[in-house]
């Protein structure tokens, strides 16, 4: 087990207190390619800002890869993300000023790898991701399909356990998407635990496992 | 390390004009605060130079007319120092005075030669007054203990009268001058900054005025002072010891006009400090017109950048490591733009020093290496201060902002 919530409860304060998330449990197998979807409001985005710790819960449990996700420190946290979390975003968040090749090497910078071996172990990624030949390029000069890539290349430097996509085709024409969502299946194939986060049921389509989040519940129905 | 620094100068060069008008400031601020600092370092230097080292320790007195009856004498009385006064101020001050000269002067005489003539007449001293007064030798010596005990007719002149004198002033020595109808041999030539006096044996003096005790002036050679206190003290002592030689009131401030060497030299010194601490400030604030720059550029960098932090945290950043770069981002901003201003100060200074460096009363503007290291330390302390409430803020970001679309 890769992933398992139990009982997660989220909710946000304010004059109208906000229960975003209730009683979620959830259990993703390491090896699996799962897509979340919901309806924009349903939680999922809540849920993601969970998963990736980018985000803290109220009560119940969340154990990672064998570590309880409770009650971390800033410093804590920022390390489990780097080591154990791969993100990939939907507006790819690539560092503007920076090419290909040192967006690739940033996440191995916070670890205190070394400028060489960093930027062998990135090359690496962007060799697995056909884009070699871009390592040299600012985003700016990417296509989207490109940066989607090199932002995948990114995620999988620091040899995480999970990927974790938001929207990672939200962005895309639909072209582009098929050939993104072929990426994340053979890197499913290669034995890395995926999960998307997505609206669109294309995307969930090409995954393995549908779990539907509807009002901040898991929607146990008919799948 | 090295990794930071090129983090520091890719983001700092994605930003190039920004960077570049706050660095100007900075370099502004620096280049005031060097140039304001050795402008002073040379006020000063001149000053100390001016002052003549032996003169912080002496009293000296002229005579005077009392203003106070006293003893039964009426007020208004001359009072006229004498040779002999030497004598008593010693005895009487034992611990205070180390040593004490009179001299004597006659500035109506004129001294000629076949060549020319000067004016301003001779100061009739004995050997000491060549230290009290600082006097160095260019040529021959100065009036020595057998001139006095002989009472012989020797002088020394300064190298501007020996070239009016004679051809030149490095013949002057052997040779003759004539003054009070008397032929005077000169002994010696001397180079001072601002001297010119001729000085003659006061025996000798004494002989040709018709054995006058008379002493134009007094010059007390004090030790162990080292408040000003102290100075009002010493210079007590010494009034009460000649009111009793010449009764008058020893408060009687006008009967004896005297220079505190000592008193003033604190007084002057107290200013420089205060010139020295102006400049200090003057050079900080404007210096701090400049760090508010660049804490200012660094709170609009942090600001725009809030997505690429939070893209930053996302990935595994420490808060501390992005608090790190703010302020190394600040400091190392900081520091480039002051090294550019601590050159150019540097550079003019060299440029006035150049220009006015034979002036009165400025020598030497130079900032020495203590100076440049104190401005370094300044600026690095600048530096973080400039980016400590921007990296504050840059750390309060939450990675969510990663995820926030732009």
């Amino acid at each position: 087990m890769i992933i398992s919530l139990h009982d997660v409860n989220k909710t946000y304060p304010g004059i109208v207190p906000l229960h975003v998330l209730k009683d979620i449990n959830l259990e993703i197998e390491r090896g699996e390619l799962v897509s979340i979807m919901g309806a924009s409001g349903s939680g999922k985005s809540t849920l993601l800002n969970i998963l990736g710790i980018l985000d803290s819960y109220d009560s119940g449990d969340y154990v990672l890869d064998g570590l309880e996700i409770k009650n971390l420190s800033e410093n804590r946290a920022a390390e489990i993300r780097n080591r154990k979390i791969g993100f990939v975003f939907q507006s790819f968040n690539l560092i503007n000023y920076k090419n290909a090749l040192e967006n690739v090497a940033l996440p191995l910078f916070y670890q205190g790898v070394g400028r060489r071996k960093r930027n062998a172990l990135a090359m690496e990624q962007l060799e697995r991701m056909g884009l070699a030949d871009r390592a040299h390029h600012l985003p700016g000069e990417l296509s989207g399909g490109q940066k989607q890539r090199v932002a995948i290349a990114r995620a999988l430097v620091t040899k995480p356990a999970i990927i974790l996509a938001d929207e990672p085709t939200g962005a895309l024409d639909s072209h582009t998407s098929k050939e993104v969502m072929e990426v994340f299946r053979q890197l499913n194939a290669d034995g890395m635990t995926v999960v998307i986060v997505t609206h669109d049921p294309g995307v969930g389509a090409a995954t393995n496992r549908v779990i539907r989040i509807v009002d901040g519940v898991i929607d146990n129905g008919d799948v | 390390m090295f990794d930071l620094l090129g983090e520091i100068v890719q983001t700092l060069r994605n930003n190039r004009l920004r960077t570049i008008l706050t660095g100007v400031s900075v370099s502004w601020g620096i280049f005031m605060l060097i140039v304001l600092l050795g402008a002073s370092r040379g006020v000063r230097n001149a000053f100390e130079s001016n002052w003549d080292k032996s003169e912080t320790n002496t009293i000296q007195f002229w005579s005077g007319v009392t203003s106070m009856p006293y003893n039964g004498y009426k007020d208004g009385r001359y009072i006229e120092l004498k040779s002999s006064d030497i004598d008593a101020v010693k005895q009487d001050n034992e611990e205070l005075v180390s040593d004490a000269i009179a001299f004597a002067s006659l500035d109506s005489a004129k001294i000629t030669t076949s060549k020319d003539v000067v004016s301003g007449g001779f100061e009739a001293v004995y050997p000491k007054a060549q230290a009290t007064n600082n006097i160095e030798m260019k040529y021959g010596r100065y009036v020595n203990d057998a001139d006095i005990r002989d009472a012989r007719r020797t002088m020394v002149i300064s190298s501007k009268n020996a070239r009016l004198l004679f051809e030149s002033d490095s013949v002057a020595v052997g040779r003759t001058v004539s003054c009070m109808g008397l032929a005077w041999t000169i002994v010696g030539v001397y180079d001072h900054r601002w001297r010119s006096q001729s000085y003659v044996p006061y025996t000798a003096y004494k002989a040709v005025t018709g054995n006058t005790d008379k002493a134009y002036s007094l010059i007390v050679n004090v030790e162990g002072l080292e408040t000003e206190a102290d100075g009002d003290a010493a210079e007590k002592a010494l009034r009460a010891t000649l009111g009793r030689q010449h009764q008058f009131h020893a408060d009687d401030r006008n009967a004896l006009w005297s220079w505190n060497g000592f008193n003033s030299y604190l007084t002057n010194s107290a200013a420089m400090g205060y010139l020295n601490m102006a400049v200090w400030v003057i050079g900080i604030f404007t210096l701090l017109t400049g760090i508010v720059g660049v804490s200012n550029i660094m709170f609009v960098s942090v600001r725009e950048r809030t997505h690429e932090i939070g893209i930053r945290r996302a990935i595994g950043a420490k808060p501390r490591s992005i608090l790190g770069q703010v302020l190394c981002e600040s400091v190392a901003l900081t520091a480039f733009f002051g090294y550019i201003g601590i050159v150019a100060g540097t550079l003019s200074l060299q440029a006035l020093n150049a220009v006015l460096g034979d002036m009165d009363g400025f020598k030497n503007a130079t900032v020495d290496i203590s100076i440049a290291i104190e401005v370094t330390v300044a600026l690095i302390v600048a530096g973080a201060m400039a980016g400590f409430f921007p990296a504050l803020k840059a750390i309060k970001v939450k990675p969510v902002e990663a995820l926030r679309d732009e």
